[in-house]
């Protein structure tokens, strides 16, 4: 395949895959509204796109198989056909099969297997039981009429070796843009046009005659290899406002005689012409025209009228009523599709190139600083806005609305609740809210674990929930909202909530704690996190087998995002994931500690306090500062991270909220805002905790990024282990 | 398309100029029909129809018959490429009944 | 000169597709992804022949016909339908409109190609 046909093939592939996704959702939206005509639509035209694209490339598997899924949606769409639940359930599995074949013939250019084989056969005739009476005809494949063979030359027909073509085009051909040269040229393609006489007798005269009408007429003599029916073919376009006959080589001498008088010229003349063309001898004409006028016992006639072309198309009179509605429905279908499509990689080249951008700029504003040259350093921080502002743009270019990955589970709701025996409903909220497509990218498998889980240890059965008063339907809520900074992803079930019991048990049989210590519930749920811990009493092929969760939260963490679940005992679980909404820059706040430069993500600053002399010292000793009559738990970095030297004359804190918690940094210097391109840090730090990343400052020096949360979640446990202990107090100065 | 009209000799000479479509079929016939009815000898050039479809053709074949009917001299000339194909394909060089000449090229 | 065809579908592949077929043929090709568009795109120059959809978003194939209908510069322009036999009722509303050719979806690049030759040759 030439390399750009292979470009059109991948655009077929990314364009499947998306019909396939809105063919899916718009079946799962069907079944709470089974008359939507909208939706129906939507998912016909889904079918009717794979299909009709899958032709072009000859992937006729894809095209077979789609097109009796088509046929049943059309039937839905006529309303012969009602929707039902089974329905729905196998036109999601055969959006299940395309989807396959799409990866197996289009991506792979291969052939199904022989599992996958008879599944198709499977649904094939699932499908056809809903098909009626007529459909024996729509799967045969199309076997053209064999040719009738021509006997050569007796009494009854024409020596002539050249098809005789017939034309008389009708009044609208020219004003339909159809222009009779143009199928005399193809003529010539298919054959060779041996004579050809123009007629033009119905042409009126000059007052009355219309210059966009047509009233040309041809007679034909073609020499030509070709079947009838591609002969027959040429006119395809005109045949129904047209006279066409066409009369094979050695047709019957009656065919003629029978066309002769069918045309509107003279007859005598017409048969001068023909003869003239050579189509007919003068015996021909002479020993048609008797027999016409003896008719013997053979039927000639009958048979004429199955061999002259005359095709006239029965026009089934179906108006499509829904019209206006249907306009509707693509305008704002179009509104959703006005997009570019660009490869991923083009925009991560350029939002790379925006980060380095960022890096010179800020190289430049700080040169711009030392010169204390005004005029540099107004241009330089007119640079740096735009350069933020194309920054902030190109980010945007990549994000996307979290809600194509929130539908995705209606499907997976619904499957599972089914398996179950559960009764459940999702429900989505938050769907427009966008994030960096690579965020998204990765958080579907944490989503679907934590779905799963819900439906499999927090959504009880429709009986327990009856008993405990509750509706016997489930409730799933997912639900998405932007959050200092971050994007903030709930999953909630009306449940039966943790087992509190269990888990302290269960915890403390992992020595996951103390036997003697008494956890909050929120450090307790949020044990389960932790790996190899499994509460379930039954283990489904779902979930419980205690893997999972540790699972979803190393996934989450890894994307410099931090979960947290809080529960309540027969009322229902929420689990809350928190996002950055981009992992490739942030605007960071830069701050020092000897010569080492360290930045804290800017949107979880949320002030900054100086210490004084007096007030370093019994911090220092306390591990925490009054601020404002409030408990704010310090690290100190320069202890943290082992930094040599003495802490500066003056010390600050950076006062940083991770969620609910809020904890001090402590630092010698601040050095004000910065924004940074994240540079991941390389496998040899994975382990490092504390720290998210690096960056490249202005000057060329190295900053390492604060891992906010880390640093604050366990500043916080300590801290609350610390009100229970007081013996461990000094964790924070080592 | 546009139509120049010049005398010659009592000749009528109708230079036809641009494309003799459908879309300048209805014009072309009315500045064509006031001249089809006159007396005297008429020439239609040819020379720069730059495109001709079976709308421009039926104008033609309209005007040779129209003088044939009134017994006046109608004179096809200088026939473009264009032309010379369609009436090539339609085999209507002995209908009109006018000298064709194949355009050389330049240097031919 | 080549002659023009405009290929009017919301299937990217599908314009793709016909596009490298007849520009392989030697036609030019403009693309367009619907009938407004389309619509859009026709600013004078000569088409000599259009290529459109039946079901797309923001303007419907058969609409487009008929606007086309309504410009002088293109009413006269051939126009080939794209349609399934499953949709026999919309190829008739298409002819009525106008659009009297037709190519019945899914199809071969060669199909394409052998109806545009019967209505323009390259």
């Amino acid at each position: 395949m030439s390399t750009s046909l292979d470009q059109a093939l991948q655009t077929y592939i990314a364009e499947a895959r998306e019909l396939l996704e809105e063919m899916e959702a718009a079946l799962l939206r069907l079944e709470s509204a089974p008359d939507d005509a909208e939706t129906l639509g939507a998912i016909f035209r889904a079918a009717h796109t794979i299909k009709g694209s899958a032709g072009l490339f000859g992937l006729d598997p894809i095209v077979s198989f789609t097109h009796i899924v088509e046929d049943i949606l059309q039937r839905l769409r006529d309303g012969n056909l009602a929707v039902t639940a089974q329905l729905i359930a196998l036109l999601l599995e055969c959006g299940d099969h395309m989807q396959q074949l799409i990866e197996v013939v289009a991506v792979q250019g291969g052939q199904l297997d022989a599992t996958a084989h008879a599944h198709e056969c499977g649904l094939r005739e699932r499908l056809y039981s809903y098909q009626q009476a007529v459909t024996e005809e729509a799967c045969m494949p199309v076997v053209h009429a064999p040719e009738p063979t021509i006997e050569v030359c007796d009494e009854q027909h024409v020596s002539s070796e050249l098809w005789h073509i017939s034309l008389r085009f009708g009044p609208q051909v020219l004003r339909n843009g159809m222009d009779p040269l143009s199928f005399l040229r193809y003529l010539n393609s298919i054959g060779s046009i041996q004579r050809i006489s123009t007629l033009s007798d119905s042409m009126p005269p000059m007052d009355s005659m219309d210059a966009e009408s047509c009233y040309l007429g041809f007679e034909i003599e073609l020499q030509s290899d070709a079947e009838r029916a591609t002969i027959a073919e040429t006119f395809d376009f005109v045949r129904d406002d047209c006279q066409i006959h066409i009369l094979p080589p050695h047709g019957k001498i009656a065919e003629y005689i029978e066309m002769l008088q069918q045309l509107p010229e003279d007859f005598s003349r017409l048969g001068e012409l023909l003869v003239s063309s050579g189509a007919l001898t003068p015996q021909e004409l002479e020993r048609g025209l008797a027999a016409q006028e003896n008719p013997s016992g053979n039927q000639p006639q009958q048979l004429l009228g199955e061999i002259l072309l005359e095709q006239r198309v029965v026009q089934p009179a179906v108006v499509q009523a829904a019209l206006d509605k249907q306009s509707q429905l693509q305008e704002q279908r179009s509104r959703e599709q006005r997009y570019v499509r660009v490869q991923a990689d083009k925009l991560d080249e350029l939002i790379n190139l925006v980060g380095e951008l960022v890096i010179a700029g800020a190289g430049a504003s700080l040169l711009a600083q030392n010169c204390q040259d005004e005029a540099l350093q107004e241009a330089t921080s007119v640079v740096s806005g735009l350069v933020e502002e194309i920054r902030d743009g190109a980010l945007r270019l990549r994000m996307v609305p979290i809600g194509d990955t929130f539908n995705r589970f209606q499907r997976v709701v619904r499957d599972v609740s089914q398996e179950l025996g559960k009764d459940i409903e999702l429900h989505i909220s938050g769907a427009e809210t966008e994030l960096d497509k690579s965020v998204v990218e990765k958080i579907g498998d944490p989503l679907m674990h934590l779905l799963r889980n819900a439906m499999d240890h927090g959504i009880e059965l429709p009986e327990v929930r009856q008993a405990a008063g509750k509706p016997s339907k489930g409730n799933l809520h997912l639900n998405a909202y932007h959050d200092s900074g971050s994007i903030v992803i709930e999953i909630s079930d009306d449940g039966r909530g943790l087992d509190r019991q269990r888990i302290l048990q269960k915890a403390r049989e992992r020595d996951l704690i103390s036997s003697t210590a008494t956890p909050t519930d929120a450090e307790l749920y949020n044990l389960i996190f932790e790996a190899g811990f499994s509460t379930a009493s039954a283990i489904t092929s779902l979930s419980g087998r205690g893997v999972g969760m540790d699972v979803v939260k190393r996934n989450i963490t890894a994307l410099r995002g931090s979960v947290e679940l809080d529960s309540q005992p027969g009322l229902g679980t929420r689990v809350r994931i928190r996002l950055p909404l981009t992992l490739a820059i942030i605007d960071g706040f830069l701050v020092g500690i000897s010569q080492a430069s360290y930045v804290v993500p800017l949107n979880m600053v949320q002030e900054c306090v100086e210490l004084s002399a007096d007030d370093r010292r019994a911090t220092r000793e306390r591990g925490y500062l009054n601020l404002r009559g409030e408990v704010l738990p310090l690290i100190f970095l320069r202890e943290h991270f082992n930094i040599d030297g003495s802490p500066g004359r003056r010390e600050n804190v950076v006062v940083v909220r991770c969620a609910e918690h809020k904890a001090g940094l402590v630092v010698d210097e601040l050095l004000g805002e910065f924004q940074t391109v994240i540079k991941p840090l390389g496998k040899l730090f994975s382990t490092l905790r504390g720290i998210s990343g690096s960056t490249i400052l202005g000057n060329g020096a190295v900053a390492l990024i604060l891992d906010v949360p880390a640093l604050v979640l366990q500043i916080t446990r300590q801290a609350s282990h610390a009100a229970q202990q007081p013996a461990a107090l000094s964790i924070c100065a080592r | 398309m546009s139509i120049r009209t010049e005398s010659q000799d009592g000749r009528t000479l109708l230079h036809i100029e641009g494309e003799m479509t459908i879309y300048t079929a209805a014009d072309l016939k009315a500045q064509l029909m006031p001249h089809l009815g006159q007396d005297g000898e008429l020439e239609i050039v040819l020379a720069e129809v730059c495109e001709i479809d079976s709308a421009g053709l039926q104008l033609l074949i309209l005007a040779k018959r129209e003088a044939t009917r009134n017994e006046t001299a109608l004179r096809l000339s200088r026939h473009s490429r264009a032309v010379l194909e369609v009436f090539d394909l339609c085999n209507l060089a002995a209908f009109f009944g006018d000298p064709l000449v194949i355009a050389h090229s330049p240097n031919g | 000169m080549a002659k023009t065809v405009m290929v009017v579908d919301d299937s990217s592949s599908v314009r793709q597709v016909v596009s490298i077929a007849l520009k392989g043929a030697g036609y030019e090709v403009i693309e367009a992804c619907d009938g407004k568009d389309a619509l859009n795109k026709l600013s004078g120059q000569k088409i000599h022949l259009m290529i459109s959809d039946v079901n797309m978003p923001n303007m419907d194939g058969i609409t487009f016909v008929k606007e086309v209908k309504k410009l002088a510069n293109y009413k006269f322009t051939p126009i080939i339908m794209l349609t399934t036999e499953s949709q026999e009722a919309r190829k008739q509303e298409g002819q009525a409109a106008g659009a009297k050719a037709w190519v019945v979806k899914p199809f071969q690049p060669a199909q394409m190609l052998a109806a545009v030759s019967k209505l323009i040759l390259p």
